[in-house]
Protein backbone atom coordinates (compact mmCIF):
# COMPACT_ATOMS: atom_id res chain seq x y z
CA UNK A 1 0.00 0.00 0.00
CA UNK A 2 3.05 2.54 0.84
CA UNK A 3 1.63 4.64 3.46
CA UNK A 4 4.77 6.99 4.90
CA UNK A 5 4.63 8.77 8.48
CA UNK A 6 5.65 12.70 7.80
CA UNK A 7 5.13 16.17 9.73
CA UNK A 8 1.55 17.79 8.13
CA UNK A 9 2.90 20.70 6.05
CA UNK A 10 0.57 23.04 4.84
CA UNK A 11 0.42 21.47 1.47
CA UNK A 12 -1.00 18.50 2.76
CA UNK A 13 -4.19 20.44 4.32
CA UNK A 14 -6.68 19.59 1.18
CA UNK A 15 -5.64 16.03 1.81
CA UNK A 16 -6.58 16.61 5.57
CA UNK A 17 -10.13 18.24 4.87
CA UNK A 18 -10.31 15.15 2.27
CA UNK A 19 -10.06 12.79 4.87
CA UNK A 20 -11.87 14.09 7.41
CA UNK A 21 -15.07 14.27 4.43
CA UNK A 22 -14.75 10.64 4.19
CA UNK A 23 -14.56 10.11 7.62
CA UNK A 24 -17.78 12.09 8.44
CA UNK A 25 -19.48 10.10 5.30
CA UNK A 26 -18.23 6.86 6.56
CA UNK A 27 -20.35 7.90 10.04
CA UNK A 28 -17.85 8.82 12.19
CA UNK A 29 -18.91 11.03 15.07
CA UNK A 30 -18.13 14.68 14.89
CA UNK A 31 -15.18 15.14 17.42
CA UNK A 32 -13.26 12.31 15.25
CA UNK A 33 -11.64 14.99 12.77
CA UNK A 34 -8.00 15.71 12.10
CA UNK A 35 -6.86 19.52 12.68
CA UNK A 36 -7.17 21.15 9.17
CA UNK A 37 -4.13 23.33 9.90
CA UNK A 38 -0.84 22.26 10.30
CA UNK A 39 -0.06 24.64 12.95
CA UNK A 40 -1.82 23.60 16.24
CA UNK A 41 -4.38 26.05 17.61
CA UNK A 42 -3.42 24.96 21.34
CA UNK A 43 0.20 25.27 22.39
CA UNK A 44 1.53 25.77 19.34
CA UNK A 45 5.88 25.05 18.82
CA UNK A 46 7.22 28.77 19.67
CA UNK A 47 11.11 29.72 20.42
CA UNK A 48 11.16 29.80 24.22
CA UNK A 49 7.54 28.08 24.74
CA UNK A 50 8.30 24.72 27.05
CA UNK A 51 5.65 22.46 25.74
CA UNK A 52 4.31 22.21 22.17
CA UNK A 53 2.49 20.12 20.16
CA UNK A 54 3.11 18.53 16.46
CA UNK A 55 0.69 16.75 13.99
CA UNK A 56 1.66 14.07 11.71
CA UNK A 57 0.09 12.40 8.93
CA UNK A 58 0.30 8.68 7.25
CA UNK A 59 0.10 9.57 3.90
CA UNK A 60 -0.22 7.22 0.54
CA UNK A 61 0.66 9.54 -2.50
CA UNK A 62 -1.08 12.79 -2.59
CA UNK A 63 -3.74 10.96 0.23
CA UNK A 64 -3.91 10.92 3.82
CA UNK A 65 -4.54 8.17 5.53
CA UNK A 66 -4.93 8.54 9.46
CA UNK A 67 -3.31 11.39 11.60
CA UNK A 68 -1.69 11.95 15.24
CA UNK A 69 -1.02 14.32 17.32
CA UNK A 70 2.34 14.25 19.76
CA UNK A 71 2.58 16.72 22.95
CA UNK A 72 6.19 17.30 24.29
CA UNK A 73 6.96 18.39 27.91
CA UNK A 74 8.87 17.63 30.17
CA UNK A 75 7.97 15.59 33.41
CA UNK A 76 9.68 15.15 36.72
CA UNK A 77 10.57 11.42 37.25
CA UNK A 78 11.27 10.82 41.04
CA UNK A 79 12.58 14.05 40.63
CA UNK A 80 15.14 13.89 37.74
CA UNK A 81 13.67 15.80 34.40
CA UNK A 82 12.38 13.52 31.21
CA UNK A 83 11.24 14.60 27.87
CA UNK A 84 8.16 12.54 27.78
CA UNK A 85 5.19 12.66 25.18
CA UNK A 86 1.50 12.73 24.64
CA UNK A 87 -0.36 10.79 21.81
CA UNK A 88 -3.00 11.72 21.35
CA UNK A 89 -5.72 11.89 18.63
CA UNK A 90 -4.70 9.04 16.26
CA UNK A 91 -7.08 8.67 13.68
CA UNK A 92 -7.05 6.69 10.80
CA UNK A 93 -8.90 5.39 7.41
CA UNK A 94 -9.74 2.41 8.82
CA UNK A 95 -12.25 3.18 11.26
CA UNK A 96 -14.69 3.88 7.75
CA UNK A 97 -12.41 1.82 5.16
CA UNK A 98 -11.36 -1.76 5.98
CA UNK A 99 -9.00 -1.81 3.10
CA UNK A 100 -7.11 0.59 5.96
CA UNK A 101 -7.26 -1.45 8.77
CA UNK A 102 -3.04 -1.70 8.97
CA UNK A 103 -2.83 1.87 9.48
CA UNK A 104 -3.88 2.49 12.86
CA UNK A 105 -0.96 -0.12 13.52
CA UNK A 106 1.45 1.51 11.32
CA UNK A 107 0.73 4.78 13.36
CA UNK A 108 1.31 3.42 16.91
CA UNK A 109 4.25 1.81 15.81
CA UNK A 110 5.76 4.42 13.79
CA UNK A 111 5.14 7.08 17.10
CA UNK A 112 6.90 5.11 19.46
CA UNK A 113 9.56 4.71 17.43
CA UNK A 114 10.17 8.38 17.03
CA UNK A 115 9.57 8.78 21.24
CA UNK A 116 9.62 5.85 23.28
CA UNK A 117 8.65 7.62 26.05
CA UNK A 118 5.04 7.83 25.30
CA UNK A 119 1.87 8.02 27.08
CA UNK A 120 -1.97 8.41 26.31
CA UNK A 121 -4.11 9.80 28.89
CA UNK A 122 -8.74 9.66 28.62
CA UNK A 123 -9.54 7.54 25.87
CA UNK A 124 -13.37 6.53 26.82
CA UNK A 125 -12.69 3.66 28.71
CA UNK A 126 -10.71 -0.05 28.20
CA UNK A 127 -12.62 -1.53 25.77
CA UNK A 128 -12.47 1.40 23.36
CA UNK A 129 -9.82 0.05 20.62
CA UNK A 130 -6.82 2.51 21.34
CA UNK A 131 -6.86 1.23 24.47
CA UNK A 132 -7.28 -2.26 23.40
CA UNK A 133 -4.26 -1.76 20.97
CA UNK A 134 -1.74 -0.19 23.92
CA UNK A 135 -2.30 -3.17 25.74
CA UNK A 136 -2.03 -5.52 23.42
CA UNK A 137 1.38 -3.50 22.68
CA UNK A 138 2.69 -4.31 26.11
CA UNK A 139 1.76 -0.73 27.82
CA UNK A 140 0.92 -0.14 30.91
CA UNK A 141 -2.54 1.22 31.52
CA UNK A 142 -5.37 2.18 34.43
CA UNK A 143 -8.13 3.79 35.16
CA UNK A 144 -7.10 7.57 36.99
CA UNK A 145 -10.16 7.55 39.86
CA UNK A 146 -12.73 10.09 39.63
CA UNK A 147 -13.72 12.11 42.62
CA UNK A 148 -17.23 13.92 43.17
CA UNK A 149 -18.75 15.81 45.83
CA UNK A 150 -22.58 16.72 45.86
CA UNK A 151 -23.42 20.62 46.82
CA UNK A 152 -27.26 20.84 45.59
CA UNK A 153 -28.20 16.98 46.49
CA UNK A 154 -31.60 17.74 45.14
CA UNK A 155 -30.52 19.23 41.63
CA UNK A 156 -27.89 16.03 41.53
CA UNK A 157 -30.65 13.11 42.41
CA UNK A 158 -32.98 14.84 39.78
CA UNK A 159 -30.38 15.04 36.89
CA UNK A 160 -28.36 11.66 37.61
CA UNK A 161 -31.65 9.81 37.77
CA UNK A 162 -32.90 11.55 34.67
CA UNK A 163 -29.41 10.12 32.64
CA UNK A 164 -30.36 6.37 32.93
CA UNK A 165 -26.62 5.62 31.53
CA UNK A 166 -24.54 2.95 33.18
CA UNK A 167 -22.54 5.90 34.72
CA UNK A 168 -25.31 7.18 36.44
CA UNK A 169 -26.68 4.01 37.42
CA UNK A 170 -23.08 3.56 38.87
CA UNK A 171 -23.18 6.35 40.64
CA UNK A 172 -26.45 5.96 42.42
CA UNK A 173 -25.73 2.49 43.00
CA UNK A 174 -22.47 3.43 45.05
CA UNK A 175 -24.11 6.46 46.72
CA UNK A 176 -27.16 4.64 48.23
CA UNK A 177 -24.69 1.75 49.06
CA UNK A 178 -22.84 4.18 51.19
CA UNK A 179 -25.78 6.60 52.26
CA UNK A 180 -28.79 4.99 52.32
CA UNK A 181 -31.57 6.80 50.66
CA UNK A 182 -32.16 10.68 49.15
CA UNK A 183 -30.45 13.72 49.91
CA UNK A 184 -30.44 14.32 53.48
CA UNK A 185 -28.56 10.39 53.44
CA UNK A 186 -26.26 12.57 51.10
CA UNK A 187 -25.62 15.26 52.84
CA UNK A 188 -24.70 13.08 55.89
CA UNK A 189 -22.58 10.99 54.12
CA UNK A 190 -20.54 13.83 53.36
CA UNK A 191 -20.64 15.44 56.67
CA UNK A 192 -19.03 12.46 58.09
CA UNK A 193 -16.85 12.43 55.29
CA UNK A 194 -15.03 15.32 55.61
CA UNK A 195 -12.79 14.23 58.78
CA UNK A 196 -11.50 17.53 59.66
CA UNK A 197 -12.24 21.04 57.78
CA UNK A 198 -8.62 22.68 57.45
CA UNK A 199 -8.34 26.16 59.19
CA UNK A 200 -6.28 28.99 58.67
CA UNK A 201 -6.53 29.23 55.00
CA UNK A 202 -6.70 32.27 52.81
CA UNK A 203 -7.81 32.09 48.88
CA UNK A 204 -5.83 34.66 46.74
CA UNK A 205 -7.51 34.21 43.10
CA UNK A 206 -4.64 34.77 40.61
CA UNK A 207 -4.31 35.37 36.60
CA UNK A 208 -0.89 34.28 36.26
CA UNK A 209 1.60 31.70 37.49
CA UNK A 210 4.84 33.63 38.89
CA UNK A 211 7.75 33.05 41.24
CA UNK A 212 5.76 31.62 43.86
CA UNK A 213 4.62 28.96 41.46
CA UNK A 214 8.20 28.01 40.95
CA UNK A 215 8.74 27.90 44.17
CA UNK A 216 6.09 25.10 44.73
CA UNK A 217 7.17 23.27 42.31
CA UNK A 218 10.55 22.81 43.38
CA UNK A 219 9.11 21.67 46.93
CA UNK A 220 6.56 18.92 45.11
CA UNK A 221 8.39 18.14 41.95
CA UNK A 222 10.97 15.55 43.76
CA UNK A 223 7.53 14.07 45.52
CA UNK A 224 5.92 12.60 43.34
CA UNK A 225 6.93 9.46 40.80
CA UNK A 226 6.23 11.40 38.04
CA UNK A 227 4.23 14.64 37.12
CA UNK A 228 4.25 16.96 34.47
CA UNK A 229 6.27 20.24 34.81
CA UNK A 230 4.05 23.17 36.64
CA UNK A 231 6.38 25.72 36.46
CA UNK A 232 4.69 29.02 35.98
CA UNK A 233 5.92 28.88 32.47
CA UNK A 234 4.30 25.80 31.48
CA UNK A 235 1.05 26.35 33.66
CA UNK A 236 1.45 30.10 32.07
CA UNK A 237 0.99 28.61 28.31
CA UNK A 238 -2.01 25.90 29.43
CA UNK A 239 -3.87 28.54 31.72
CA UNK A 240 -3.67 31.63 30.28
CA UNK A 241 -6.12 34.22 31.20
CA UNK A 242 -9.05 35.53 29.47
CA UNK A 243 -10.06 32.06 28.98
CA UNK A 244 -12.48 29.86 31.41
CA UNK A 245 -10.02 29.15 33.54
CA UNK A 246 -10.09 30.31 37.35
CA UNK A 247 -6.93 29.91 38.75
CA UNK A 248 -6.66 30.68 42.75
CA UNK A 249 -3.53 30.71 45.24
CA UNK A 250 -3.54 28.46 48.39
CA UNK A 251 -1.93 30.71 51.09
CA UNK A 252 -1.49 29.36 55.22
CA UNK A 253 -0.08 32.08 56.97
CA UNK A 254 0.83 34.60 54.19
CA UNK A 255 2.71 31.38 52.25
CA UNK A 256 1.72 29.83 49.36
CA UNK A 257 0.72 26.27 50.35
CA UNK A 258 -0.51 25.28 46.66
CA UNK A 259 -2.84 26.15 43.84
CA UNK A 260 -5.45 25.09 42.05
CA UNK A 261 -6.92 25.62 38.43
CA UNK A 262 -11.05 25.42 38.25
CA UNK A 263 -13.52 25.17 35.86
CA UNK A 264 -17.41 26.30 36.80
CA UNK A 265 -19.41 24.84 33.70
CA UNK A 266 -23.29 24.91 33.34
CA UNK A 267 -23.81 22.34 31.43
CA UNK A 268 -26.91 21.66 28.53
CA UNK A 269 -28.09 17.80 28.75
CA UNK A 270 -24.40 16.42 28.90
CA UNK A 271 -24.97 12.54 28.60
CA UNK A 272 -22.92 12.13 32.16
CA UNK A 273 -24.58 15.73 34.34
CA UNK A 274 -27.30 16.83 32.46
CA UNK A 275 -28.04 20.08 33.40
CA UNK A 276 -25.94 20.35 36.33
CA UNK A 277 -23.79 23.36 37.46
CA UNK A 278 -20.74 21.52 37.16
CA UNK A 279 -16.59 22.64 39.14
CA UNK A 280 -14.41 20.89 37.87
CA UNK A 281 -10.45 20.84 39.63
CA UNK A 282 -9.10 20.56 36.09
CA UNK A 283 -5.32 20.47 38.06
CA UNK A 284 -3.60 21.54 41.09
CA UNK A 285 -0.44 21.19 43.28
CA UNK A 286 1.00 21.42 47.06
CA UNK A 287 2.42 18.16 48.95
CA UNK A 288 0.30 15.62 50.12
CA UNK A 289 0.25 17.56 53.33
CA UNK A 290 -1.18 19.95 52.34
CA UNK A 291 -3.65 18.38 49.91
CA UNK A 292 -6.57 18.81 51.75
CA UNK A 293 -5.88 22.77 52.25
CA UNK A 294 -6.12 22.51 48.54
CA UNK A 295 -9.06 21.01 47.83
CA UNK A 296 -10.80 22.81 50.57
CA UNK A 297 -9.81 26.07 49.32
CA UNK A 298 -11.20 24.48 45.86
CA UNK A 299 -14.34 23.38 47.35
CA UNK A 300 -15.23 26.75 49.37
CA UNK A 301 -14.19 28.82 45.98
CA UNK A 302 -16.47 26.74 43.39
CA UNK A 303 -19.57 26.07 46.33
CA UNK A 304 -19.24 29.83 46.53
CA UNK A 305 -20.02 30.48 42.84
CA UNK A 306 -23.10 28.12 43.65
CA UNK A 307 -22.05 25.18 41.52
CA UNK A 308 -24.32 21.77 42.08
CA UNK A 309 -21.60 19.16 42.06
CA UNK A 310 -17.98 19.24 41.71
CA UNK A 311 -15.71 16.70 40.10
CA UNK A 312 -12.10 15.71 39.71
CA UNK A 313 -9.67 12.95 38.55
CA UNK A 314 -6.69 12.22 40.38
CA UNK A 315 -4.10 9.83 40.38
CA UNK A 316 -2.23 9.96 43.03
CA UNK A 317 -3.10 8.06 46.23
CA UNK A 318 -2.58 10.31 48.99
CA UNK A 319 -5.02 13.18 47.12
CA UNK A 320 -7.61 10.50 46.68
CA UNK A 321 -7.12 9.97 50.62
CA UNK A 322 -7.60 13.91 50.75
CA UNK A 323 -10.52 14.04 48.23
CA UNK A 324 -12.24 11.40 50.77
CA UNK A 325 -12.12 12.63 53.78
CA UNK A 326 -13.24 16.36 52.33
CA UNK A 327 -16.31 14.59 51.52
CA UNK A 328 -15.88 13.04 48.34
CA UNK A 329 -17.58 9.82 46.71
CA UNK A 330 -15.55 8.28 44.53
CA UNK A 331 -17.31 7.26 40.85
CA UNK A 332 -16.80 5.22 37.87
CA UNK A 333 -13.82 6.01 36.01
CA UNK A 334 -12.91 6.42 31.90
CA UNK A 335 -10.48 8.60 32.14
CA UNK A 336 -7.17 5.89 31.53
CA UNK A 337 -3.74 6.20 31.68
CA UNK A 338 -1.58 4.02 29.71
CA UNK A 339 2.30 3.90 29.79
CA UNK A 340 4.72 2.86 26.86
CA UNK A 341 7.20 -0.10 28.45
CA UNK A 342 9.79 2.28 28.06
CA UNK A 343 8.07 5.00 30.10
CA UNK A 344 7.00 1.97 32.01
CA UNK A 345 9.97 0.54 32.86
CA UNK A 346 11.71 3.70 34.23
CA UNK A 347 8.96 3.93 36.73
CA UNK A 348 9.07 0.01 37.49
CA UNK A 349 11.82 0.78 40.44
CA UNK A 350 8.95 2.44 42.51
CA UNK A 351 6.71 0.08 43.99
CA UNK A 352 2.94 0.69 43.12
CA UNK A 353 3.66 3.32 40.91
CA UNK A 354 0.58 3.64 39.57
CA UNK A 355 -0.95 4.92 43.16
CA UNK A 356 2.19 7.63 43.00
CA UNK A 357 2.30 9.31 39.75
CA UNK A 358 0.44 12.90 39.67
CA UNK A 359 -2.34 13.11 36.64
CA UNK A 360 -4.91 14.95 36.56
CA UNK A 361 -7.65 16.49 33.91
CA UNK A 362 -5.18 18.99 33.10
CA UNK A 363 -2.89 16.92 31.80
CA UNK A 364 -2.98 15.55 28.04
CA UNK A 365 -5.42 17.46 25.88
CA UNK A 366 -6.47 19.32 28.69
CA UNK A 367 -10.26 19.37 30.18
CA UNK A 368 -12.55 18.72 27.06
CA UNK A 369 -15.90 18.25 27.77
CA UNK A 370 -15.86 20.54 30.97
CA UNK B 1 1.31 -20.47 -3.37
CA UNK B 2 2.18 -23.22 -1.21
CA UNK B 3 5.10 -23.65 1.80
CA UNK B 4 5.34 -24.76 5.53
CA UNK B 5 5.63 -20.63 5.86
CA UNK B 6 2.26 -19.91 3.99
CA UNK B 7 1.01 -22.75 6.74
CA UNK B 8 2.30 -20.90 9.50
CA UNK B 9 1.05 -17.56 8.58
CA UNK B 10 -2.80 -19.03 7.99
CA UNK B 11 -2.83 -20.86 11.32
CA UNK B 12 -1.34 -17.56 13.17
CA UNK B 13 -3.95 -15.64 11.28
CA UNK B 14 -6.61 -18.38 11.98
CA UNK B 15 -6.25 -18.33 15.71
CA UNK B 16 -5.77 -14.26 16.12
CA UNK B 17 -9.00 -13.29 13.90
CA UNK B 18 -10.76 -16.28 15.54
CA UNK B 19 -11.67 -18.32 11.57
CA UNK B 20 -11.52 -21.44 10.44
CA UNK B 21 -8.17 -22.12 8.70
CA UNK B 22 -9.96 -22.94 5.24
CA UNK B 23 -11.07 -19.31 5.60
CA UNK B 24 -7.63 -17.88 5.47
CA UNK B 25 -5.93 -17.84 1.83
CA UNK B 26 -3.16 -15.83 0.57
CA UNK B 27 -5.77 -13.36 -0.77
CA UNK B 28 -6.95 -12.73 2.92
CA UNK B 29 -6.87 -9.44 3.63
CA UNK B 30 -9.16 -6.80 5.82
CA UNK B 31 -11.69 -6.69 3.43
CA UNK B 32 -12.30 -10.34 2.90
CA UNK B 33 -12.53 -10.78 6.51
CA UNK B 34 -14.64 -9.75 8.95
CA UNK B 35 -13.17 -9.52 11.83
CA UNK B 36 -10.05 -8.42 10.39
CA UNK B 37 -10.16 -4.73 11.84
CA UNK B 38 -7.24 -2.35 13.28
CA UNK B 39 -7.18 -4.07 16.43
CA UNK B 40 -6.98 -7.50 15.52
CA UNK B 41 -4.41 -6.60 12.76
CA UNK B 42 -2.06 -5.25 15.21
CA UNK B 43 -2.77 -8.72 17.08
CA UNK B 44 -1.68 -10.38 14.31
CA UNK B 45 1.60 -8.02 14.00
CA UNK B 46 2.41 -8.95 17.37
CA UNK B 47 1.48 -12.63 17.19
CA UNK B 48 3.70 -12.97 14.29
CA UNK B 49 6.41 -11.26 15.55
CA UNK B 50 6.67 -13.41 18.39
CA UNK B 51 6.12 -16.89 16.33
CA UNK B 52 9.00 -15.81 14.26
CA UNK B 53 11.10 -13.61 16.75
CA UNK B 54 11.43 -10.90 14.52
CA UNK B 55 10.11 -7.00 14.60
CA UNK B 56 8.04 -5.41 12.11
CA UNK B 57 9.48 -1.49 10.50
CA UNK B 58 6.20 0.78 10.54
CA UNK B 59 6.56 1.26 7.09
CA UNK B 60 6.58 -3.03 6.79
CA UNK B 61 3.35 -3.15 8.69
CA UNK B 62 1.21 -1.04 6.42
CA UNK B 63 2.51 -4.23 3.84
CA UNK B 64 0.93 -6.62 5.91
CA UNK B 65 -2.78 -6.28 4.53
CA UNK B 66 -2.89 -9.89 2.72
CA UNK B 67 -1.96 -13.09 4.12
CA UNK B 68 0.87 -13.59 0.41
CA UNK B 69 2.20 -10.45 1.53
CA UNK B 70 2.53 -11.21 5.31
CA UNK B 71 4.44 -14.50 3.55
CA UNK B 72 6.76 -12.19 1.59
CA UNK B 73 7.35 -9.87 4.04
CA UNK B 74 8.34 -12.47 6.50
CA UNK B 75 10.22 -14.40 3.95
CA UNK B 76 12.65 -11.40 2.65
CA UNK B 77 12.95 -10.34 6.56
CA UNK B 78 14.18 -14.04 7.39
CA UNK B 79 16.58 -13.70 4.08
CA UNK B 80 17.77 -10.95 5.31
CA UNK B 81 19.00 -12.31 8.81
CA UNK B 82 20.47 -15.14 7.47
Amino acid sequence: MGIALQPYTEDRTPAVMAFNERLAQGGCPPEFRFPESPTPHWLPKREGLPLFQEYYLATENDFVRGGFILKYQDFAICGQNHRVVYYHLPLSEGIVNRAYATTGALMLRGALKMQPMLFALGMGGFDNPLPTMLKAMGWSLFAVPFYFRVNHPARFLQNIAALRSSFSRIVLSNMAAATGTGWVGIKVAQWMRSVSSVRDIAIEPVNSFGRWADELWRTCAPVYAMIGSRESSVLNCLYPPGVNFLAIKVLRSSQAVGWAVLLDTQMHDNKYFGNLRVGTLVDCLAVPENAPAVIQAACDFLTRRGVDLIICNHSQAAWGKAFRSSGFFSGPSNFIFAASEPLAQQLDPISGWQNEIFFMRGDGDGPVNL
Amino acid sequence: MSSPLLDRVRGIAADVLEVPITQVTPDSSPETLETWDSVHHLNLVLALEQEFNLQFEPEEIDQLDNVGEIVTVISRKQNVAS
